[in-house]
């Protein structure tokens, strides 16, 4: 409740500042899910569809955290030991979009793929 | 192994020492004691400690996305403290007595918040790898190495502006910390983006072919003047509007300060 | 700084060196991983009854297809295909790990083998060579800085030590820089800083020269003055207007000349080094014997407290000082006053004090009666006395060559200037 009223504040707030209309979260986005095990990501690759917004989830199963990290997707997220992460990707043009655990980057590879 | 943690620690301290390296630079133009960079590193790492613990709390605030949240927030008031810095300094030096110590205080709570959000990282990284000992040293010796390239930059960089005259001193000084603060701004459109806070776009642009954000230039360029290889028009024009904002107070800070001098 | 910059040099060439060796040996390994498959395509001999499964050591792991069907693998690899068995190199996920595979693809044959490296334990293989090169650029890093730092340290001991050397001279001692063991870039500068040394001691000598000759050659004109004007008044009647008006000229003028020669003598800080233990007390006394008569003359009482105090200082500079004080409130206290002088010790250090029952002077001109040639109430002062502003010019003079501090107020009698001077309490100091 109350995180819920914060937001709807602090979004009030990043309207004003910057007179765009912000989408609000309630809109249907396709939800795809990935697990993070021995530093792998399970499934490496997704796929996804172009010109849409697309709500990650990302579930850590390793007791150590990982980051999350693309350059092409341009996303960055710390995902603590046992614990899920949401993040939002896209729209996106169709292409390979690649991204890995920062922390293990040997093992944890993996890629979007945009048709 | 090594050249992961080499970038992280890098990527992390680099942003850090160079907030630090140029304040500490333009406190000695300004003729400010610099008592306050120990304070505001010690209470820095305290931030950053308390911010790991908290952080798995913190994640699921709005719906999970409460550290891009947080972590926008904290660059949007670097941000604003360093337009609040480079305001103080444009005003008047000769009624200095309420602003002198406002400065400093700004100063020290602009490299509290830097050193937080950048020493969380860090912690949480090596954090991961204390269990497993022989990739721990391989890891520590590489984060050593990481911190001692940032710092070295960021000595550089308090050298360089140090050794410049007042006037230009006070010229860079002020447009790398404008270069840093719309860095800062643009980071934070992007962390909020990522929160689908902010609508998402296409790319303006993309440099990555040419200069690809994973690269030591890039990652140099990124910590520097907050580059990106892909940017979204809302991005880009934050980050000149946010440039643009603080050149102008800095232009007229520097002409303050030269007619007091 | 020049560590900053060897550090960056170093560190980065290190690590470029690392990143390129990395590179290479990924391509060793890739093509050893061809080369396996390659070999595997080949072996088999086609007619297997199902799979054969073949135990390796956990690095490894392989498959060959014959057509759509399994017909060799290794014990860790599950029964699907491994990649997607297109020819080439592809990074994959199975059995908990991730691993780099080949894909030969035999059209003849209808055979394909992919062979498979986990990426892990091959990146830590791959780090531990190229770390054996590149740690040692690493490690002597700090090695070189503490060497360079000390040799730097080394390099500059001398130019330190003359710094402290001439940090600690006295500023009366003019005598040359010793020029032992210097190395020769030192050399030039010490040559050149004694050759400017001996010029200005020249030049002290030549001005307290002067002073003393000045001295004397002003002194004996004076005296005959004095002495001529004494017996021109034993022609003129008594009280002739013209030869008092000159008698008081006469008189102004060497106690002017009595007082720049005071200031001069006092000027140069060689003075400082000839601090001896006085006993302020008693040098106060004397002042007072030798100029009791003045105040005799005026019947002004005067009034002595105190002890015996020991302090170090200049023992004539003193004397001009108290003289000066005694002067100073003997002409400005109206005949019948009261004078009192005391010598105190207390937390702030010796203070003496010199109170007249005077006119006093008022607040806004405490700060200017200390400038040179300045009179409270101008030139044509209402006392009439002469004076010529010198007097508390020197004594402020002589207050700070031995560090003392003045403070001026109301005096306790009814009207009157109250002089302290706070000499700073332990001897010994002088050499600060």
């Amino acid at each position: 409740m109350f995180s819920r009223t914060k937001k709807i504040y602090f979004q009030a707030v990043l309207v004003v500042v910057c007179s765009t209309s912000v989408n609000t979260v309630h809109a249907d986005k396709p939800v795809i899910e990935i697990e993070i095990r021995d530093h792998l990501f399970w499934p490496s690759e997704v796929t996804v569809p172009a010109n849409t917004k697309v709500k990650l989830l990302v579930y850590n199963k390793d007791p150590t955290s990982e980051e999350f990290e693309s350059y092409e997707l341009n996303r960055e997220k710390v995902i603590m030991g046992n614990r899920k992460a949401v993040i939002f990707i896209g729209p996106l043009l169709p292409g390979v979009y690649p991204f890995f655990g920062e922390f293990n980057p040997d093992t944890a590879q993996g890629k979007v793929i945009v048709e | 192994m090594l050249l992961t943690s080499v970038v992280i620690v890098l990527r992390e301290v680099l942003e850090a020492s160079l907030l630090i390296s140029v304040l500490s630079a333009l406190s000695g133009v300004l003729g400010i004691h610099r008592r306050w960079i120990g304070w505001s590193l010690l209470f820095g790492l305290a931030g950053a400690v308390g911010y790991s613990f908290g952080v798995a709390a913190i994640s699921d605030w709005f719906d999970g996305v409460g550290q891009e949240v947080t972590s926008a927030v904290m660059q949007l008031l670097i941000f604003l403290l360093l337009l609040m810095f480079t305001f103080l300094v444009a005003q008047d030096p000769g009624k200095q007595r309420f602003s002198g110590k406002l400065i400093v205080l700004v100063m020290a709570a602009t490299v509290s918040l830097g050193v937080t959000r950048e020493g969380f990282e860090i912690l949480v990284y090596l954090y991961g790898f204390s269990a497993d000992l022989p990739r721990f040293i391989t890891i520590l010796s590489g984060s050593v190495i990481g911190a001692c390239i940032g710092i070295s930059i960021g000595a550089l960089i308090y050298y360089l502006v140090s050794a410049l005259s007042y006037r230009l001193s006070l010229i860079a000084g002020l447009g790398l910390l404008a270069l840093v603060a719309a860095g800062m701004l643009s980071q934070a459109v992007l962390l909020l983006i990522q929160a689908d806070w902010l609508p998402s776009q296409f790319p303006l642009w993309d440099s990555s072919g040419w200069l690809p954000e994973s690269s030591v230039t890039g990652q140099l360029l990124y910590a520097l003047i907050g580059y990106e290889a892909t940017p979204t028009a809302l991005q880009a024009s934050f980050y000149f509007g946010g440039l643009l904002l603080l050149l102008i107070v800095a232009v007229f800070a520097v002409r303050s300060r030269e007619q007091a001098s | 700084m020049l560590l900053a910059i060897m550090t960056l040099t170093v560190f980065l060439s290190a690590l470029h060196g690392y990143r390129s060796s990395m590179a290479e040996v990924q391509q060793l390994f890739d093509s050893e991983l061809l080369d396996k498959a390659r070999l595997l395509a080949i072996t088999g001999n086609g007619r297997s009854v199902g799979v054969e499964v073949v135990s390796i050591s956990d690095q490894y792991a392989f498959q060959v297809w014959q057509g759509d069907e399994i017909f060799q693998r290794s014990s860790n690899t599950p029964l699907t295909a491994i990649s997607n068995l297109d020819e080439g190199y592809q990074d994959v996920n199975f059995g908990r790990h991730r691993w780099r595979t080949y894909t030969w693809v035999d059209l003849a044959r209808n055979r394909r083998a992919v062979t498979a490296e986990r990426i892990d334990i091959r990146n830590v293989l791959a780090e531990r060579i190229i770390l054996k090169s590149v740690m040692p650029v690493i490690v002597t890093l700090p090695v070189a800085g503490l060497l360079i730092w000390l040799i730097v340290g080394y390099g500059l001991a001398p130019l330190r030590n003359l710094a402290a050397h001439l940090r600690s001279r006295r500023a009366e001692d003019l005598r040359p820089i010793p020029e032992t063991r210097q190395p020769l870039e030192l050399m030039q500068v010490i040559t050149s800083t004694n050759d400017l040394l001996a010029r200005l001691e020249a030049s002290f000598l030549r001005e307290r020269r002067f002073a003393s000759d000045a001295a004397h050659e002003l002194r004996t004109p004076i005296s005959a003055l004095k002495v001529h004007l004494h017996n021109m008044s034993k022609n003129l009647p008594a009280g002739d207007h013209d030869l008092v008006q000159l008698e008081a000229a006469v008189d102004r003028m060497g106690s002017l000349v009595e007082q720049i020669l005071a200031l001069h003598r006092t000027a140069p800080d060689q003075y400082m080094a000839r601090f001896r233990e006085i006993d302020l007390y008693q040098l106060v006394q004397q002042v007072i014997i030798s100029s009791y008569s003045g105040f005799e003359q005026r019947d002004i009482q005067l009034e002595l407290t105190g002890a015996r105090t020991l302090m170090s200082g200049d023992q004539f500079a003193l004397e001009t000082l108290v003289k000066n004080l005694l002067d100073n409130a003997c002409k400005y206290t109206p005949a019948g006053g009261h004078v009192r002088v005391s010598v105190a010790t207390d937390s702030a250090g010796i203070m003496l004090q010199v109170e007249d029952s005077g006119p006093g002077v008022p607040e806004e001109h405490y700060e200017r009666i200390f400038d040179r040639f300045y009179r409270a109430g101008g030139d044509r002062h209402q006392s009439g006395v002469v004076g010529c502003g010198l007097g508390l010019a020197i004594v402020r003079h002589i207050a700070d060559l031995h560090g003392a501090s003045i403070h001026l107020k109301k005096s306790s009698f009814e009207s009157g200037l109250s002089v302290s001077v706070v000499f700073p309490g332990i001897t010994g100091n002088e050499g600060e």
